[in-house]
């Protein structure tokens, strides 16, 4: 007879594999026919031979366990997801708990942020972005636009163009957070988008609104004249456009760009550009930043890393010829190539890499946080803000002609106009939270800490209920009448209301993040030992009665040696069943607690208060991403860890036979 | 069987004492002072003295603001007491729990008393239909699984439930939320009835069950899996018993057996969560009342904690201590009702 393989798990697992991909018929060719549970009966000299192994009951329960395919998928579900979070964390060294970012706030999950449409790859002439969507403009004249473009929940979506655009050629196109404007090459005025700053066109609200600079004329009229027009750029909910004279034209929110204000009506401007709050300018002096506040970006760094100098040692006679903003920091070109920073870095940034000798910069782009330099040798460097990668630079092999630099993005053109080179952020898989943080990255953390609220909890429940559990049940009299009462008093404390005084309590009390996290752990396993106390008693009640028992003390076993070793391990079954099911019960309070905001809080993120946003029906349908991934998995996870708990329970109780 | 209530409902008092000690204490460790706030608050009208005398004026105010609240010592047990109402204030005058003084609410501006009073009835409102219509679905739908178990019907109940077990109840809500709001545009979001509306009678009537519907049926929902799996549990564990074999061997018919002989045994163990489950009414659904804005005894309690409305916290906590002991001496008792054997022993 053809010797069967010995089943285990691994060879289990490859059986279900192939069977879900190929089928019945292939599992049974590369794995010969399984054994059934319904055996051929053998004939032992001539009687039915219905004798079965005998096997340790460890054995016998973890075979029964196996036989439970759903059981043990939940198992290895439970287990990944346990990896997934307690390692995780290690792949994304650039996440922490408080990271905000305003312009990539609520967008839905995407991965469309670089989809540049494929007519632009080959005539490229711009890209522009400032938030969640990019605006491209081909030297044929035509605007394309890509990544998320609803914006929030507005109704506002950049993607339905102003008529006529398709008829004009258009010459510039430049993209705010929630705008875009564009200018024809007759000098049309195009802009869509949200105009509830006035980023677009002029209404009669916007010009009584003092706290709005409304359109010029001469821009949304047509009267410009194209071919002069130097620049045209956007900020946060502001536009400016520079021409080739030094006339500027600018308009927007004065409420976020302070400075604004110090540039209308502007004539001797060589460059502008915005940070998140400011508007930046060179004026035709070319030796200072023109902030209009005084003393702003007066002390400038060779390098990001760098110590400040102050800008008129520094430059010694060399005149600034561009300035490129991202949100914080501005880089300035200066006329011998070099560059020098001013403003803020976050931590997380890339310095300048040194430059071969005969090497300079010839052009900087910004983006929300990094900059984009081009070399006189066709090459392409990336520093500054690296959060999402965006200087890790493709090799380019010295073809670049033009760079772009998008909101989290840069894309890179060789001399024929065809984009050769695209890095950054491609997009969120869970989308954005309120804040703008990437709710994959958070799911993760957050698992992190609601599965160790979870399984701390649990553990200071065992200890605690089962050691009063079994000298409770060993001993009996006076101790055991004496810990049931406090049991009594501990489980008749109503949860919630006594956790959310604890909370608001600990609140008022000046402690860390971590501390409080130790806190709530600590609380909800001193609330929660009862239940292991009372199973662990009614367990020791049967056990001090058998046989093993009795022989033990009869041998003069000590009575403490007799609970902890000859008892406790008899009783470990259901200690482990109620302990997985514990588990998934204490992960719900958790979530429930920080959902109502009196667990873990923001910005240390838990599955529970990342759902907190979706108490509201509004924001529960409009931002669906923000609740759906984050619930699902934990509804997963907890199905998955209940589903082990009953399997455990169903195989050990020997009263329940082997038919489901 | 007198006795043994009494014996409990001492028992009762004292854990019951233990228990708001241990919360008063709690309570104090708040960083808030009454006298200290409204002695200020009174100090406005004398803001033209000179500094010396406003001191000194304050000092006054302050000391007679802490002997009116009874806050004038440090004494734990002494304060306690005042707050009983077994121990005089500076006065001599006794008020607290005992004496009726239940305390006065500041974010209502209003006695405790008078607050609690609509709150409780809407979560009662709400849950006592909750309840009937939890136990008329789960109950039923229990021992037929536990009659057709590992049956595809079993199997699939069985399924649902654990999903529903394990899918913490503000997920549930959410979902119904989106659905019934959001997308069918049924129901109302919040609220109990048609803001500025001035209906009355029958109208009034039906415009407030139009808006506890959804709220009902998410709790409904919340609580249909956990109940079922334990009524399933426990007719298992009564079909499995003895007793039920010779019933079957004695010829009765199925109804009769899975009805009258099962049920009966498999009832005990529910007792708790059918009486726990009516009592459990008057706390209210801190959750579902929080996420809907519904005017209960949950939101109430969130709203003053938030609001650190320390007579109105003390008060409701007060309530259920109270009705968390006295539901487990019902427990007891009903236990000897549907149990003989318990009766029995005692």
């Amino acid at each position: 007879m053809e010797k069967q393989k010995k089943e285990n798990v691994f060879r289990t697992l490859a059986r279900w594999l192939v069977r879900w991909i190929f089928g019945l018929k292939y599992e049974e060719k590369w794995f010969g026919k399984k054994q059934h549970a319904e055996k051929e009966i053998k004939y032992k000299n001539g009687v039915p031979d219905d004798s079965e192994l005998i096997v340790s009951p460890a054995r016998q329960v973890f075979n029964r366990f196996m036989d439970r395919k759903f059981a043990v998928v939940s198992v290895i579900v439970v287990l990944v997801m346990f990896l997934v979070v307690f390692i995780g964390p290690y792949f994304m060294p650039k996440y922490y708990d408080s990271f905000t970012e305003t312009t990539q706030v609520d967008l839905p999950p995407t991965r469309s942020f670089m989809a540049v449409p494929a007519e632009l790859k080959n005539d490229l002439k711009s890209v522009d972005s400032y938030g969640s969507f990019s605006v491209g403009l081909s030297n044929a004249g035509k605007v394309y636009i890509w990544g998320v473009t609803r914006i929030g929940a507005s109704g506002v979506n950049v993607k339905n163009m102003p008529e006529g655009i398709n008829d004009k050629k258009i010459a510039f196109a430049a993209a705010g957070q929630d705008h875009v404007i564009a200018i024809a090459e007759d000098g049309t005025y195009f802009g869509w988008g949200s105009n509830r700053f006035g980023q677009i066109e002029r209404t009669p609200e916007i010009e009584a609104n003092s706290n709005l600079e409304p359109i010029p004329d001469e821009v949304a009229n047509g009267t410009l004249d194209p071919t002069q027009i130097k620049k045209v750029t956007c900020g946060y909910q502001a536009s400016a456009i520079l021409m080739q004279d030094g006339t500027l034209y600018i308009w927007g929110n004065k409420q976020t760009y302070a400075n604004l204000d110090k540039f209308i009506g502007r004539t001797n401007m060589l460059d502008i550009d915005f940070t998140l709050n400011n508007v930046v300018g060179l004026d035709s002096k070319q030796t200072t930043v023109v902030t209009g506040i005084k003393g702003l970006y007066n002390t400038v760094r060779p390098n990001i890393g760098a110590k400040g100098v102050k800008i008129g040692e520094y430059l010694n006679g060399r005149k600034i010829n561009e300035i490129r903003c991202t949100t914080k920091s501005l880089c300035l070109l200066l006329d011998d190539g070099s560059i020098c920073f001013a403003g803020d870095f976050d931590k997380d940034v890339v310095d300048v890499p040194q430059l071969p000798a005969d090497e300079r910069f010839v052009d900087i782009e910004g983006g929300n946080y990094h900059f984009v330099g081009l070399t006189n040798k066709g090459n392409v460097y990336a520093f500054g803000g690296d959060h999402y990668y965006q200087t890790k630079v493709p090799n380019l092999k010295g073809q670049a002609a033009k760079v772009f630099a998008g909101s989290f993005q840069s894309y890179v053109a060789d001399a024929n106009n065809k984009l050769i080179g695209k890095w950054g952020l491609k997009g969120y898989i869970f989308g954005t939270d309120g804040a703008g943080a990437d709710i994959f990255q958070r799911t993760i953390a957050g698992g992190k800490v609601t599965m160790t609220v979870g399984a701390i909890a649990v553990i200071i429940e065992i200890i605690i209920g089962v050691s009063i559990g079994l000298i409770s049940g060993y001993f009996g009299g006076w101790i055991d009448i004496l810990l049931m009462r406090i049991a009594e008093v501990f489980s008749s404390i109503p949860l919630y209301p006594f956790m959310l005084i604890l909370s608001s309590l600990l609140s008022q009390v000046a402690i860390s993040t971590n501390q409080r996290l130790y806190m709530i752990m600590v609380i909800l396993g001193i609330l929660g030992w009862p239940g292991f106390a009372y199973i662990t008693r009614a367990q020791i009640l049967v056990a001090r009665e058998s046989e093993y028992v009795t022989a033990a003390q009869s041998m003069g076993v000590k009575e403490t040696r007799i609970a902890f070793k000859h008892i406790l391990p008899n009783i470990i079954s259901v200690i482990l069943v109620n302990m997985t099911l514990s588990f998934a019960a204490s992960m719900q309070t958790e979530t429930s607690l920080s959902f109502l905001g009196f667990g873990v809080n923001y910005p240390q993120p838990s599955w529970g208060n990342m759902l907190s946003r979706a108490s509201n029906a509004t924001a529960a349908i409009n931002f669906w991403w923000q609740w759906l991934f984050t619930s699902a998995i934990l509804v997963f996870t907890t199905v998955c860890i209940n589903t082990i708990g009953d399997t455990l329970r169903d195989v050990m109780d020997p009263k329940s036979s082997n038919d489901k | 069987m007198g006795r043994y209530i009494l014996k409990r409902v001492v028992y009762m008092l004292l854990v019951f004492i233990l228990l708001t000690f241990v919360l008063f204490c709690l309570y104090q460790m708040m960083p808030a002072n009454r006298a200290y706030t409204d002695a200020k608050a009174a100090m406005t009208a004398y803001k033209n003295w000179p500094a010396d005398k406003q001191e000194e004026k304050f000092q006054e105010l302050y000391l007679e603001y802490q002997r009116r609240y009874g806050t004038d010592t440090d004494n734990k047990l002494v304060l306690y007491l005042r707050w009983l109402g077994l121990y005089p204030f500076y006065d001599g005058h006794r008020s607290g729990l005992l004496t009726g003084d239940f305390g006065y609410s500041y974010q209502y501006a209003q006695p405790v008393i008078k607050v609690v009073g609509p709150h409780i009835r809407n979560s009662f409102l709400i849950g006592i239909f909750t309840e009937i219509a939890v136990l008329g679905i789960t109950i039923p739908l229990g021992i037929k699984c536990a009659v057709k178990k590992g049956q595809r019907f079993d199997r699939s109940v069985q399924f649902l439930s654990l999903i529903g077990f394990s899918t913490p109840s503000f997920i549930i809500y959410i979902i119904f939320i989106v659905i019934f709001c959001s997308i069918l545009h049924l129901f109302p979001v919040s609220g109990m009835k048609t803001p500025g509306s001035t209906l009355t009678g029958w109208r009034n009537a039906l415009d407030v069950l139009w808006h506890i519907t959804l709220p009902t049926i998410c709790l409904v929902f919340g609580s249909l899996a956990s109940i079922t799996r334990i009524c399933r549990a426990s007719m298992i564990d009564a079909l499995s018993l003895d007793c039920i074999r010779t019933a079957r061997a004695k010829g009765l018919t199925e109804k009769t057996v899975v009805y009258s002989h099962a049920w009966r045994n498999a009832i005990i163990p529910m007792v708790s969560i059918i009486v726990g489950g009516f009592f459990g009414v008057i706390s209210g659904a801190m959750i579902l009342e929080t996420m809907f804005g519904f005017k209960g005894m949950g939101l109430l309690f969130l709203n003053s904690v938030r609001q650190a409305d320390y007579d109105l916290i003390m008060f409701l906590e007060v309530i259920y201590t109270f009705i968390g002991l006295f539901s487990n001496l019902v427990i007891d008792l009903t236990y000897g009702i549907v149990d003989p054997r318990v009766r029995i022993s005692k």
